[in-house]
């Protein structure tokens, strides 16, 4: 294999195991404050509303007939769509050996985990009667209430909860040796825990073995259910009759979005995470190249079906079709959106063909930070310009988000940093043992 | 083994089949005359007399939150002086081939044998999918725990369920009438007539747009109004199979154009 | 349809049940708070079983009869009588809607006095037996002290049956004079020119289902005018009820109303000339030589002022568009004319419907079938004639001093009269007022006394409906349930009273009961008619097959008139000229016309929830008011759908919504009426405007009627105050959707019989 270095090569192996465990037990008061105000974010703009909404009724949103769709589901289809890539990268990339995912899958994988997380629980925000979801499952009851295998929400029930399994499962597979490290050279509670967390890792050459089998079995495991599951939530939409949702396009359309707004979404936090805790050695600017060639390559894709979607639209030249068109691209404040959207997902990411600004860190932040808007906004068009243009002019009405909607929005940012904060704490967020494997032989010998 | 996954294929197969339900004793079809029907609106308090439907006030009807089960669409095309204006009463279509049915993931709602789409409250878990896949609009949502001032509550029809927040409810083509015409035949032992069924609208409307009747009958109404060259289905081309069938109002020149002015 | 021998058998049990459940509601006045109502069931009631009862709806003047649906003693569906032949089963929409009026949460619970300031609304709680007897007390002070018995006054709304002639015996036995009925839609000018058309006093049959032209000038026959059940029964059946005919409609008004969205052809003519067309499609049909009459001669002398090219001009209708149109009147056998009204409604409004009843002469549509056909008098026992004329003496007296004690029946005088009028300042002369009223309505409030009344679902009576069918009918009411509040049946009230007071008056007053004195007077035609055309041994028997049935064909006291118009002096009668209008048209633009609303009509139908959040058929809008504007108009002044207006006429201005509506003509501005109360209950304050408002103080000199449609306004844009209506319409384009298909007549004409 050719051995491509991704690191600062003077980096020593006792330097891997205290760097990464200096971020997990040293803490600023930086981190505390985050973290209070992340908690507080989750609690008073999160559950709180939730509650409100749960004992008052669905009517605290702005949702109506027919627009019963809404922030919700856009904030479902996000953060499922920030999903991929995490997990769907470190797999692709580790299949294919590539060299330069290791420093960063480990907070990508958790990056999947956390934001399925988050979407899965905006089901529920979204649901009527959240205190009856678990009739959503198969299981034997006597209610007389069994699944209707034909509904595309059924196909999401197994496609999340198979998919954040997976990926909870990859995430933790992956993570053994580390937890082993980390056991090794921390005291107290800690120690118990990682104790048991690792499994009593002792690092044979059959441990290894076994673990590189499984984790190759997931990684190809994973792709797969990566793609079906946006095809899945894709289909939640196009399986409609609506004009804008019924489209063939919407399954490649959501994967490739998704792996878009996922890619985006891992170098905003790559970006971070190297400031924060002061790791920039193992997250480079050869990282970000790579990364900006993704998402250009994702943003050409995303763009192409983009114009398809109108070009098929403006060539049927039914009504239906063009009412809805002409909404979401003309009519205020929609129109506003949609050109920002064109403008941060098909313009900005262009300048990533110049490989010296896909380098530059700063570019980077700020093309992704955009997609990630962009992408939102995408969602949020795909729902609420389709539905309030359904086949009955009669029945036109306009959507916009209640304060409630808005609150659990923002408060599922404050969830996701929440988890991540905690993770970065209680996880070893590099991969401890596969920085070494890039980091090659040192000149020193020092255990691991 | 193989008898049993044919048994299951089977059944699937019957549940596909478009019209399976001519299988079945009823299937009970709407045919409304847009030649009669004038646009009053009795048919609208009728059902909500009749099905327990809350009023929800002037704010939330500016949020478009109205619970009504059936409405009148009223269309206007061209200026003044020449005005065209047509009315069209839409409540759910009972389709046949139902886009509300696939969606629903707990079987809230799905197709009886009669042919009709049946919504059941207690099993609904508030997805509101199938209230956008429907082409028609038709569905309603308990955005709220409705409140009847007291003593208007004495009115409700105790043969309706009163709904809870957080389900989706809509047109059942009164089936509680249904369900009485059918205890009632089955007493007298003999079918149900035509006619016996008449659901709250087709029952108050002045103009007698409405007739509601059994399609498998031939013998009845429906079924030879359903046979009239002014016979179309809304949306038809969706494929949804509908149970209403429309009868073109007849006037000069009652075309729109596709595009605003 | 139910047939009609099930139909019997199921409310055969109605006359029993209706006297048991009568019975008991008598005994526990208020068994809503009881948890279980009956201690001792009545036999005929069976949990989850339904009985219905037959009654009449009270929602308007058209007298439809009804079927209550009770299920343990609760109301629950009120339906059309399908035996009773004016609504054949249907009912509209305010009459689906009557069941709140029952169970309305507003509704009078118990008597009430007079606590603070007058018309303050502050008021004390008492017992029927206090309530009686400060009422007779009133009345025997009035009586004995100073015989002063002219200065009681009673003014109820319009009523028609047995509870009418009791009042009148009532008073007159007291010893007054003053009993009239006011109501705003009460078909004055209507009355009046058939009187003065055919010597009738009495509004005809429309034959409308059997109609192949009909030719409406104003009339919202679907809607709300006079008979809307029956008129749209008939209008269904005229369309689409006789294989390979098909009527056509033509709508002739300034705005597009419900029934002319449903016209084939609408001529939005220039407000106040409509009468003025007929008589130009009169000119038309006779020098066609259309009438065949031998005074046609005469005719066409009297009619030669009124050349279809003159009467373009004034009408802004084309010329040959009146030739057309008389002539498809003339030749389309059978035609009818109606005269609605919007026609009616002008200060010359009598005029206006004799020219429309010309035009059905002339084109020989009077006695036929599809036509007119006249209504022989029955044992009418209306007391309504020249009532509003009485309305204007009423407020005169009342600012005079001359009444002392003013008792109101169902009556709301001060929301349906023009605030010129000056109705509550008269009122508030009056020394003692009483009100029998369900609900705290704004004429209601000035009283010093409120005796609180049954609604129709609990009461006893009758109704003698107008139009009826060709034969006169008599339609019984009956408790459905018992009294849901502690509230009484007028007639008794009465009772009470004459007992306190008792001499002369208990002797002319002798029964226990209202319900006695009903049954007393059915009685009378059961004896009168026994044998003849009453077929039932006993009174008894006849008695419940009549609460069965729930009405009775009254045999014909008059017979039935061919109707011929004659020319000799009809002449002083024709309209002459457009109406006049109030204000000039300099300063106010345009021409307001006002409207029943579909729901609330005059007013009565605001308080019940299923009509405030019935979307307007044709705006859409739900628990407001609004003003129509043609969108040109509108759009030349700036003003989009929804912005606060001011419409001002020379006697005050109101701030109302504006829907921008293209049935409309430019010159023209159209407001419901009924919505804008004060009070009457939380659903119907505070909600918009009341148009009525701002017109004249004006009445009809012959007929009495208030031209509601005789006035100009001003329209400003109110661009401080926020717009605050609610239309259920997203677009109201249909795209080339193809949403209501249609065919042309053409195309329907080739289809045949299989149409
Ligand atoms: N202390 C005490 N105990 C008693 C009695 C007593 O008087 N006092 N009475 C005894 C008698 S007689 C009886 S019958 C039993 C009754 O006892 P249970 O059979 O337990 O009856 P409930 O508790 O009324 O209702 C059972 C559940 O059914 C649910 N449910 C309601 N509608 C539906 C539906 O449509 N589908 C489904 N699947 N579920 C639904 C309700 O939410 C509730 O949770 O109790 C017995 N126990
Ligand atoms: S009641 Fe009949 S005529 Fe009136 S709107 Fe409904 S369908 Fe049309
Ligand atoms: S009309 Fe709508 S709700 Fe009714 S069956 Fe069809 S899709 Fe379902
Ligand atoms: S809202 Fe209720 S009926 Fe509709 S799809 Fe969801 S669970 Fe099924
Ligand atoms: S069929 Fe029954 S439920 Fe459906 S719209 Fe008519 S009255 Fe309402
Ligand atoms: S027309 Fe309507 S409101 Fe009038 S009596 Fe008949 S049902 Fe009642």
């Amino acid at each position: 294999m050719a051995h491509q270095q991704h690191m600062k090569s003077d980096i020593s192996y006792r330097e891997v195991n205290e760097d990464v465990v200096r971020t997990m037990t040293k803490s600023g008061v930086g981190y505390y404050i985050a973290l209070f105000l992340s908690i507080a974010g989750v609690v008073f703009l999160w559950w709180l509303p939730w509650a409100y909404q749960i004992y008052t009724g669905q009517g605290v949103t702005g949702l109506q007939t027919p627009v019963f769709w809404g922030i919700y589901l856009t904030n479902f289809i996000f953060w499922i769509g920030i999903s991929h890539s995490g997990t769907l990268l470190s797999a692709i990339l580790f299949i294919t050996q590539t060299p330069w995912r290791r420093s960063i899958y480990r907070s990508a994988e958790a990056m999947t985990f956390f934001s399925v997380l988050t979407a899965a629980v905006f089901v529920f925000v979204h649901m009527g009667r959240p205190w009856n979801f678990y009739w959503t499952m198969p299981y034997p009851n006597q209610r007389q209430i069994w699944l209707n295998f034909q509904s595309p929400l059924m196909f999401d029930v197994f496609a999340i909860s198979t998919y954040m399994t997976a990926s909870m499962i990859f995430l933790y597979f992956g993570s053994i040796p580390d937890l082993a490290a980390v056991r090794d050279r921390v005291t107290g509670w800690r120690k118990e825990l990682y104790g048991a967390l690792s499994l009593g890792w002792r690092g044979t050459d059959a441990e290894w073995h076994w673990l590189n089998k499984a984790y190759t079995f997931f990684a190809v495991l994973i792709i797969p259910l990566a793609v079906s599951v946006h095809s899945i939530v894709s289909w939640d939409f196009a399986l409609s009759k609506v004009p804008g949702l019924n489209k063939t396009i919407f399954a490649p359309y959501f994967v490739v979005g998704a792996i878009y707004s996922g890619s985006a979404g891992i170098v905003t936090l790559m970006v971070i995470l190297r400031k924060t805790l002061r790791i920039e050695k193992y997250i480079t600017t050869n990282h970000f190249d790579k990364l900006g060639m993704l998402l250009l390559v994702m943003s050409l894709l995303w763009s192409y079906i983009n114009v398809l979607e109108v070009f098929t639209g403006w060539y049927a030249d039914t009504s239906f079709e063009n009412e809805a068109l002409k909404y979401r691209m003309f009519t205020p404040p929609y129109s506003y959106m949609f050109w920002l959207m064109i403008f941060t997902n098909t313009l900005m990411p262009l300048l990533l063909i110049f490989r010296k600004l896909r380098a530059s860190i700063l570019i980077s932040l700020i093309v992704s930070l955009g997609i990630n808007v962009g992408m939102w906004i995408e969602r949020y068009l795909i729902i609420t310009t389709s539905l309030p243009r359904k086949f009955l002019p009669y029945m036109w009405h306009d959507y916009s988000p209640s304060l409630t909607e808005i609150s659990m929005t923002i408060g599922s940012f404050s969830f996701f940093v929440m988890l991540f904060l905690l993770f970065i704490k209680l996880w070893p967020s590099v991969s401890i043992y596969e920085v070494k494997e890039d980091i090659g032989i040192p000149m020193k010998k020092e255990g691991h | 083994m193989g008898k049993f996954l044919d048994k299951i294929l089977e059944r699937f197969k019957i549940y596909r089949i478009p019209g399976y339900y001519e299988k079945y004793d009823h299937k009970w079809t709407m045919v409304i005359d847009l030649d009669r029907c004038n646009g009053c609106e009795a048919c609208v308090v009728a059902c909500n007399a009749e099905n327990n439907v809350p009023v929800v006030g002037k704010e939330e009807c500016g949020n478009k939150r109205t619970l009504n089960w059936i409405r009148i669409e009223r269309y206007v095309e061209g200026e003044y002086p020449n005005v065209k204006v047509k009315f069209i009463p839409i409540m759910c279509q009972h389709c046949g081939k139902a886009p509300c049915e696939t969606a629903c993931p707990v079987y809230a709602t799905y197709h009886n044998q009669d042919g009709l789409n049946v919504q059941v409250y207690n099993r609904c878990v508030g997805t509101f999918t199938c209230a956008t896949y429907c082409p028609y609009d038709v569905r309603r949502f308990n955005w709220f725990t409705y409140k009847r001032d007291e003593p208007l509550n004495q009115q409700l029809n105790p043969d309706v369920t009163v709904r809870e927040m957080g389900v989706m409810e809509k047109c059942t083509f009164c089936i509680q009438r249904i369900r009485a015409a059918k205890d009632r035949a089955k007493d007298e032992n003999r079918s149900i007539r035509d006619g016996e069924v008449q659901p709250a609208c087709v029952q108050s409307c002045p103009t007698g747009a409405m007739t509601f009747g059994d399609m498998n009958d031939p013998d009845s109404k429906v079924f030879k109004l359903a046979k009239s060259q002014r016979k179309y289905k809304l949306l038809e081309e969706l494929n949804a199979d509908p149970s209403v069938i429309y009868l073109k109002r007849v006037m000069k020149d009652g075309s729109s154009a596709t595009h605003e002015e | 349809m139910l047939n009609r021998r099930d139909f019997l058998k199921l409310v055969g049990v109605g006359g029993a049940g209706a006297a048991a459940g009568f019975a008991l509601g008598e005994k526990s006045k208020n068994p809503s708070a009881e948890l279980i109502p009956y201690l001792v069931p009545p036999e005929d009631i069976i949990p989850g079983v339904a009985n219905w009862y037959t009654s009449v709806c009270a929602q308007c003047s058209a007298g439809c009869g009804i079927i209550v649906r009770v299920m343990e003693g609760r109301a629950k569906k009120i339906e059309g009588n399908p035996l009773h032949p004016i609504n054949k089963g249907k009912l509209c929409a305010r009459g689906q809607a009557s069941l709140q009026a029952l169970y309305n949460p507003d509704r009078i619970k118990n008597p009430l006095k007079r606590k603070g300031e007058r018309g303050k609304g502050e008021f004390q709680e008492i017992t029927w037996e206090q309530g009686i007897a400060m009422l007779s007390e009133n009345l025997s002070s009035l009586r004995n002290n100073k015989r002063e018995t002219e200065k009681l006054y009673l003014l109820t709304s319009s009523i028609r049956g047995h509870l009418n002639s009791f009042l009148e015996n009532f008073i007159k036995a007291y010893g007054s004079s003053n009993y009239l009925q006011y109501e705003l839609f009460q078909h004055e000018n209507l009355l009046l020119a058939n009187n003065i058309a055919f010597g009738q006093d009495t509004l005809p049959y429309y034959d409308i289902e059997n109609t192949k032209f009909l030719l409406s000038l104003g009339a919202d026959f679907l809607n709300t005018w006079v008979s809307p059940v029956n008129y749209s029964q008939g209008y269904g059946h005229m369309r689409q009820g006789r294989p390979g005919i098909r009527g056509k409609v033509v709508q002739i008004e300034p705005r597009l109303s419900l029934t002319g969205a449903n016209a084939d052809e609408w001529v939005p003519i220039k407000p106040g000339t409509e009468g003025l067309l007929a008589l130009g499609m009169a000119y038309a049909i006779l020098e066609q030589g259309y009438y065949k009459g031998r005074d046609a001669q005469e005719w066409k002398n009297i009619l030669n002022k009124y050349h279809p090219k003159d009467v373009a001009v004034l009408t802004e209708v084309d010329e040959r568009r009146i030739r057309a149109l008389a002539k498809e009147f003339a030749v389309n056998k059978p035609s009818l004319a109606i005269g609605g009204e919007n026609v009616a409604s002008y200060e010359n409004g009598a005029s206006q419907l004799i020219a429309v009843n010309i035009l059905n002469h002339l084109a020989g549509n009077i006695g036929k079938n599809g036509g007119v056909i006249s209504n022989p008098k029955g044992a009418s026992l209306s007391n309504r004639r020249g009532a509003i004329k009485k309305i204007t003496a009423f407020a005169k007296d009342a600012s005079n001093g001359k009444i002392k004690t003013l008792i109101l029946y169902n009556a709301n005088p001060v929301f349906t009269t023009p605030k010129t009028m000056k109705i509550e300042d008269a009122i508030n002369n009056i020394p003692f007022i009483v009100s029998l009223s369900g609900s705290m309505d704004e004429s209601t409030a000035m009283a010093d006394l409120i005796l609180p009344t049954h609604t129709p679902l609990e009461d006893w009576g009758d109704d003698f409906a107008e139009p009826s069918v060709g034969y006169s009918i008599a339609t019984v009411m009956q408790p459905a349930v018992s009294p849901v509040f502690n509230t009484r049946n007028a007639g008794d009230i009465f009772i009470d009273v004459a007992e306190k007071i008792g001499g002369a008056i208990k002797k002319e007053v002798p029964w226990n009961s209202f319900d006695a004195f009903l049954k007393d007077s059915w009685k009378k035609i059961y004896d009168k008619n026994k044998g003849i055309v009453i077929q039932e041994t006993t009174f008894d028997e006849f008695w419940d097959n009549l609460l069965a049935k729930g009405w009775w064909r009254l045999p014909d006291i008059s017979s039935l008139k061919p109707g011929h118009i004659s020319t000799k002096g009809i002449n002083v009668y024709l309209q002459k000229e457009p109406s006049k209008f109030d204000g000039d048209d300099k300063n106010y633009p345009f021409y307001l016309c006002l409207y029943p609303h579909s729901g609330y009509l005059d007013g009565r139908g605001a308080n019940l929830p299923w009509l405030q959040e019935m979307p307007d058929p044709m705006t859409s809008v739900v628990w407001g008011v609004w003003v129509e504007m043609n969108p040109k108009t509108a759009q030349g002044m700036g003003i989009k759908n929804g912005d606060m207006v001011s419409v001002e006429s020379p006697y005050g201005n109101i701030n109302i919504p504006a829907y921008l509506y293209p049935g409309i003509r430019p010159d023209t501005v159209s407001i419901p009426i009924g919505q804008g109360h004060r009070l009457y209950g939380r659903y119907a304050a505070d909600r918009g405007v009341n148009p009525i408002e701002i017109l004249p103080f004006k009445v009809d000199p012959r007929s009495g009627a208030i031209p509601l449609n005789s006035t100009r306004v001003k329209i400003t844009a109110r661009r401080d105050a926020p717009g605050n209506m609610v239309k259920m319409e997203g677009s109201t384009r249909e795209f080339g959707r193809k949403i209501v298909e249609t065919v042309t007549p053409d195309e329907f004409s080739k289809m045949g019989m299989e149409g």
